[in-house]
């Protein structure tokens, strides 16, 4: 009975409580900067959340991380990515030391089941998952993810995540100079 | 009886189911809301404001729902047990009255007529779940036959002793004979009737016959759309019942502070009548909040072994207190000791059965930890 009682005072202690529901995505809406639309206030995410792939940039030379080598696109177990490769312009010019660079790349997210797949594959380090989920949309064309925004995405994430296109592994895999 | 009476008389109970309807939607919305709250989360908030509209979505979804009919039902069983329990939870309002002049008919055996009118809701649950053609149905209907009969009794025999205080079955006259609330005079018989009460609508933690990790719903399982909201309507009507019987018996009913004449009268009367039949309500879903669901065998074992000796010996002492003419003090005094020992054995008892917890040595276990 007394234990009864104790758990009635705890129910009627939480009614007078804020509840801690956080009302996503009815809260105050931020900006994003470099972007039209707004994002909403959730809970913190974890460090290791794990969301959408994307690719990262390399800013030593300011191209793309991305070779357009296709392991990716071969290991991909939902077969939602579609690489296509070019020769590198800046390697002609004696800029870069990559010979190739990734000419197109989609995702499709509405078939991507964020399994890291092809982060593990990546010989370059060129792709990471980041933490972007507010890809919701309402047309399916909507849904893949190209170049552009995953260039957009990468970027923004190694901003945030102090993410630069390592030295050390981009020098080792570094080809010889002729 | 006059073509006109006949007229009102059909106004009046419109009005009041329209009435009932309401409150009924009310009481989900409120319900919704406030287990929310103490739950620590908001409840509805979408639809309209505050999600007020919420019951009204309800009911939509309800109404554009199809009435599913499975195969190798009992049909007639299946068909009319909506019927059986809508109609008593619906009968009973006709003779419950809000304020001291408003009430559809009031009856002088009008205590008599709720708990008859109310036990027959109990064939439609056992009609229910034989017709469903289900198991999960028919546990649910076995077992809210075995509960709702066995709660009857420590209910009527509770109420028997406010009856005998104001010698009347007539509310009005229960209600007016409340100088001092029925709660203080019988706080043994306020307990067990409030417990049997809860125990005869089927809410928390009594709701073992609709338990859904146990029998997925109870008799209604395999209903949908209009006929489940039926069942609905009356579940919650019943539960209003049960608030406005605990008001109108030991809360003093419209008593309370207010002018004496003319139209505030009626309005104060209004007043109180609903504001304490909200607390009740709103008790009834605190319970729920706290406690978990009984056993089977804990529930009948509270009926039979607890509640109903509990309210004979209320009914002894409320007899011996008019036979003797005791003052009104012994018997608030005496019925709270009942109350309080009984309390006590049930609880020695409880620890005589319960092993002590001993010390173990928790053996250390070396190497590594895994995981």
């Amino acid at each position: 009975m007394i234990g009864i009682f104790r758990g009635l005072m705890v129910t009627i202690a939480t009614v007078f409580k804020k509840p801690v529901t956080v009302q996503y995505p009815d809260g105050d809406p931020i900006k994003i900067p470099g972007k039209k639309s707004t994002r909403r206030v959730h809970l913190p995410l974890s460090p290791r959340y794990m969301g959408f792939p994307a690719l990262l940039w390399d800013d030593r030379v300011d191209e793309p991380a991305c070779t357009g080598c296709l392991v990716c696109m071969r290991y991909c177990p939902t077969e939602c990515i579609t690489v296509t490769m070019k020769d590198n312009p800046l390697h002609a010019e004696g800029k870069s030391s990559r010979r190739k660079i990734v000419d197109n790349f989609e995702i499709r997210m509405e078939r991507c089941i964020l399994c890291a797949i092809c982060v593990e594959v990546c010989n370059f380090e060129a792709i990471a998952m980041t933490d972007f989920h507010e890809e919701a949309n309402l047309s399916r064309g909507g849904l893949v993810a190209t170049k552009e925004d995953l260039f957009r995405m990468g970027r923004d994430y190694q901003k945030r995540a102090g993410i630069v296109v390592g030295s050390d592994s981009a020098e080792e895999s570094e080809e010889p100079e002729e | 009886m006059t073509w006109s009476d006949v007229g009102w008389l059909i106004l009046s109970v419109a009005i009041f189911i329209g009435f009932i309807n309401f409150v009924v939607l009310a009481l989900t919305y409120l319900e919704r809301k406030f287990i929310g709250r103490a739950q620590g989360r908001y409840g509805p908030t979408r639809t309209g404001p505050f999600g007020l509209f919420q019951p009204i979505a309800d009911v939509i979804k309800l109404m554009s729902k199809e009435d599913v009919l499975p195969a190798r039902t009992d049909k007639a069983a299946f068909w009319l047990a909506p019927m059986a329990v809508f109609v008593p939870a619906f009968v009973i309002w006709v003779s419950i009255p809000f304020t001291r002049d408003i009430a559809i008919r009031n009856l002088e055996m009008g205590l008599l007529f709720i708990f008859a009118v109310s036990g027959l809701s109990i064939v439609g649950m056992i009609m229910a779940g034989w017709g469903s053609f289900n198991k999960y149905a028919m546990l649910g209907g076995a077992r809210a036959a075995a509960q709702l009969i066995s709660y009857e009794i420590p209910l009527i025999i509770g109420v028997l002793g406010v009856a005998m205080i104001s010698q009347s079955l007539d509310l009005r006259v229960i209600v007016a004979e409340q100088g001092t609330w029925f709660i203080i005079l019988q706080p043994l018989a306020f307990f067990v009737v409030f417990t049997a009460g809860l125990a005869e609508v089927g809410r928390a933690p009594f709701d073992i016959p609709f338990a859904e990790s146990e029998v997925v719903g109870g008799p209604f399982v395999e209903y949908s759309g209009m006929h489940w909201s039926m069942f609905f309507l009356a579940e919650y009507a019943n539960t209003f019942l049960v608030a406005v019987l605990i008001t109108l018996l030991f809360l003093g009913g419209w008593r309370g502070i207010g002018p004496a004449t003319g139209w505030g009268e009626d309005v104060m009367m209004a007043f109180w009548f609903f504001s304490k039949t909200m607390v009740v309500v709103l008790v009834i879903f605190w319970i729920r909040t706290a406690l978990p669901r009984f056993r089977i065998d804990q529930v009948m074992a509270l009926a039979w072994k607890f509640l109903i000796p509990l309210s004979f010996l209320n009914l002894l002492l409320t007899g011996f207190y008019l036979f003797y003419g005791w003052s009104d003090w012994s018997i608030s005094l005496m019925s709270l000791a009942v109350l309080l020992s009984a309390y006590y054995a049930v609880m020695r008892r409880r620890r005589s059965q319960i092993p002590r917890p001993t010390m173990v040595k928790v053996p250390v276990r070396r190497g590594r930890v895994l995981g």
